[in-house]
């Protein structure tokens, strides 16, 4: 698995910019949220995952992360229609700390419109690399503004 | 010098709904039409506010509520119920993460900036206040204002802060249905030495004017601001107008089933320092609430920094103790180690039993 300044990013994922990660086998998309995610947020302690057969959109909302009192986003990385969630998660939340990219994988989506959407993910070494510098040196960047 | 925006009502109470409805729009603006940062400083009615992911109806005694006025209803930032009232300044701030003034910190060092920001208008009136992990701001191990805060998208974020004034503690054991409270017997001293007001603290009289006043000079002082007063735009009302009606006057948003499991359990131990008696309520998997009680030798900021640390963290064996751990010294609790507390904490969790 790739490590990336300290953060775990295997190179067989697709990322989106929101922190969400795709896993592809055919048209299934299974869907979590990134170790870069999880270390910034802390203690996972509710998932508010939308329901199955929903539809949702490439960038979408498509459900509430609740880390102590701090409510974030998971934005769907692909179109297409929900046909599974992780009811693990429904007794243990912090899966998504302890394995973000195995047991604490959060949904599936049968993919509308794979092969066009992917382009828009990140993906490969060398950009999963500049975007989770990119990230760091933002931070970085801020902090040298004050 | 950067301008944000001021929202800001000193006569009139809002609603629940107005109120709520306002703060969302806040980061809405922020993010969809370009606004700079709004400040919204404001006085609810009497009312009783729960996070968005609380169950409603474990966390009040809604036939209370309605008998005495009080009205309820749910926020889209997270944590747990607040109280509010003529007496409590509640202030809701749209902001985008990438602004310069927040360092581009985390979301936890986030909340340490606004916490600061508010401890800084405190001062003005003589009371030192500091950050208390997770989310409290605290007076001398007591709580006076609680933060908390969601994600509109990338582009924005809403903050929610309630600061205390002063407040009923009568009403709030009357509406607050904690169960620890109600089985340990001990509800009225639970409040009273976990929580103050700015009127307590203060050296001098202090109005709530005053206090919003120290908000929102702070804020320009922290952030290198200045700030204009308005009113919403012909757009926001109509933000505005469309949460109240579709989201905060909704049943299905206020008495929403999108939450965890609510349990509640109690444990207790014997210990060479004393019993040790824990009340534990969970959401989920992790503590929404704690008691840590009993007849052994502590301080009660001691105690009050334990529980506040401990809330929201997975009740499981390694996460109870690596907190505990994390601001734990010699004798914190004479008598009793962090081995021993673990596993007080989690006999109440294996007692728990759903509400």
């Amino acid at each position: 698995m790739a490590q990336i300044k300290g953060y775990e990013m295997p190179d067989d994922l697709y990322y989106h910019e929101e922190h969400s990660w795709a896993r592809v086998d055919g048209t299934k998309v299974t869907v979590g949220m990134t170790d870069f995610f999880q270390k910034e947020a802390g203690d996972i302690v509710f998932v508010d995952l939308p329901d199955l057969e929903d539809e949702v959109s490439q960038g979408e909302v498509c459900g509430k992360i609740q880390s102590r009192k701090w409510i974030g986003n998971l934005v769907a990385p692909v179109s297409g229609e929900i046909v599974e969630i992780n009811e693990e998660l429904e007794d243990d939340t912090t899966l998504i700390n302890k394995d973000p990219y195995g047991k604490g994988w959060i949904l599936v989506i049968e993919a509308s419109n794979l092969d066009e959407e992917l382009d828009n993910l990140i993906y490969g070494k060398e950009k999963v690399e500049q975007f989770i510098e990119s990230q760091i040196k933002k931070a970085e960047e801020e902090r040298k503004k004050t | 010098m950067e301008r944000w925006r001021l929202f800001k009502e000193k006569e009139r109470l809002l609603s629940t709904a107005e109120g709520l409805s306002i703060d969302d729009t806040l980061s809405f603006s922020v993010s969809h039409l370009s606004s700079p940062p709004i400040l919204h400083l404001y006085r609810f009615v009497p009312s009783a506010i729960v996070g968005r992911y609380q169950d409603i109806e474990a966390a009040l005694r809604l036939d209370r509520c309605r008998e005495r006025g009080v009205e309820y209803n749910r926020r889209s930032t997270g944590g747990g119920t607040v109280i509010m009232g003529p007496e409590v300044v509640a202030l809701g701030l749209g902001i985008n993460p990438d602004n310069p003034g927040l360092k581009g910190a985390s979301m936890g060092k986030i909340f340490e900036i606004f916490a600061q920001v508010l401890s800084d208008a405190l001062t003005a009136f003589g009371i030192e206040a500091s950050f208390r992990p997770k989310n409290d701001l605290e007076v001398r191990g007591r709580k006076i204002a609680g933060l908390s805060a969601a994600a509109e998208d990338a582009k924005s974020i809403l903050f929610h802060t309630s600061l205390i004034v002063d407040f009923d503690m009568e009403l709030m054991q009357d509406i607050i249905n904690t169960p620890l409270i109600k089985l340990s017997d001990k509800g009225y001293s639970c409040f009273s030495q976990r929580m103050t007001a700015v009127k307590w603290e203060a050296k001098s009289d202090v109005t709530i004017w005053d206090v919003m006043e120290s908000i929102e000079e702070s804020f320009k002082r922290y952030f290198n601001i200045k700030f204009k007063e308005e009113n919403p735009t012909e757009e926001e009302v109509i933000k505005i107008q469309e949460l109240i009606r579709e989201r905060y006057t909704n049943k299905d948003w206020i008495f929403s089933k999108r939450h965890p499991r609510f349990r509640m359990g109690i444990g207790r131990v014997k210990t060479k320092g004393g019993l040790l008696e824990i009340y534990l309520s969970l959401s989920g998997a992790s503590i929404q609430d704690i008691v840590i009680t009993g007849d052994f030798f502590s301080t009660t900021k001691d105690i009050n920094r334990l529980e506040s640390t401990l809330k929201w963290t997975p009740a499981f064996k390694e996460n109870i103790k690596k907190t505990i751990d994390s601001i734990w010294y010699k004798d914190m609790i004479y008598g009793i180690d962090p081995d021993i507390l673990t596993e007080a904490i989690l006999k109440a969790k294996e007692s728990q039993v759903r509400l």
